[in-house]
């Protein structure tokens, strides 16, 4: 094995976003084969994503768009001036 | 009317142009807001400033990028301004994050095993779970909390989180992974503690 754990992890992320190229691809691989932890870390690296990612996005409160739409009204005016009636 | 001509309208003047460019893009910038912040307050507060921001600049915006872009950047910058304000303390280096932390040695054979969380929903309940996850992002300290969430909740290429938060590559991918396995490391130790209860 030429490379240890750490040497690993630090490219761990481009191996489980698929970007690392694919001799290191294979060397990670072949080394997870005989590393608990390594493959522990993998597994667990690309549930921590899934978790972060599983939230619904929330929309924007109602109150919070009544709130802007009268102050963006009232920076509006400050800059530009009140409209002509 | 096209964004181009409802920009021409709102830099003359017409309220109801900058509106309708604000209204198509609310939702993202708001989303954006939330996940960077962690909390509905400071959310809200970004999106605000980030609006108001908008105003003051409307007249130098010259349609190099999409108003939507140039929106987003606003709303990074105001989110990095406080945030940026407030105290934080740094996370581990990478090699702290291994079983073993500085030591670098090939921790494969020395008995310790990580614990393997391949089920989370099996120890916490769903609600119980956005919670925990939300908190951990947002006491991540912001620079890192900023590249994962362009990364992976943004869903922006690296190359654009880089471009983002003006840092190169190679810096922008290592705050990622620092990101990712300090919050892998979090939730592991309470999925244990979890586990460790259920089992008692």
């Amino acid at each position: 094995m030429g490379k240890k754990c750490p040497e690993y992890v630090s490219e761990l992320n481009d191996y489980l976003d698929g970007t690392l190229d694919e001799g290191l691809c294979s060397e990670i691989e072949k080394h997870l084969g005989t590393c608990a932890n390594c493959r522990i870390m993998v597994d667990t690296m690309r549930m921590t994503v899934t978790l972060c990612r599983d939230g619904k996005p929330e929309p924007m409160p109602d109150a919070l768009s009544a709130r802007l739409n009268g102050l963006l009204k009232t920076r509006w005016e400050q800059k530009f001036g009140k409209p002509q009636p | 009317m096209n964004e181009k001509e409802l920009v021409k309208k709102a830099q003359a003047g017409d309220f109801e142009a900058f509106t309708d460019l604000i209204n198509a893009h609310k939702s993202t910038i708001y989303g954006l807001a939330r996940r960077l912040a962690g909390n509905q307050e400071d959310a809200e507060d970004i999106v605000q400033d980030t609006f108001l921001k908008a105003i003051d600049k409307i007249d130098q915006f010259r349609l190099e990028s999409s108003f939507g872009t140039w929106l987003y950047t606003i709303a990074l910058n105001q989110a990095r301004g406080m945030f940026s304000r407030r105290q934080q303390t740094d996370i581990r280096t990478i090699e702290e994050y291994l079983p073993g932390g500085q030591s670098g040695h090939d921790h494969s054979g020395d008995g310790y095993q990580l614990f393997d969380w391949q089920n989370p929903e099996s120890l916490l309940e769903n609600s119980q779970l956005r919670e925990i996850i939300d908190r951990l992002i947002s006491e991540l300290p912001y620079k890192y909390r900023e590249a994962f969430v362009l990364r992976y909740l943004e869903e922006l290429p690296v190359k654009e989180v880089a471009r983002q938060i003006n840092e190169s590559e190679a810096a922008t991918k290592s705050r990622i992974l620092r990101a990712r396995l300090a919050l892998r490391d979090q939730l592991s130790d309470i999925f244990e503690a979890e586990h460790g209860q259920k089992m008692s």
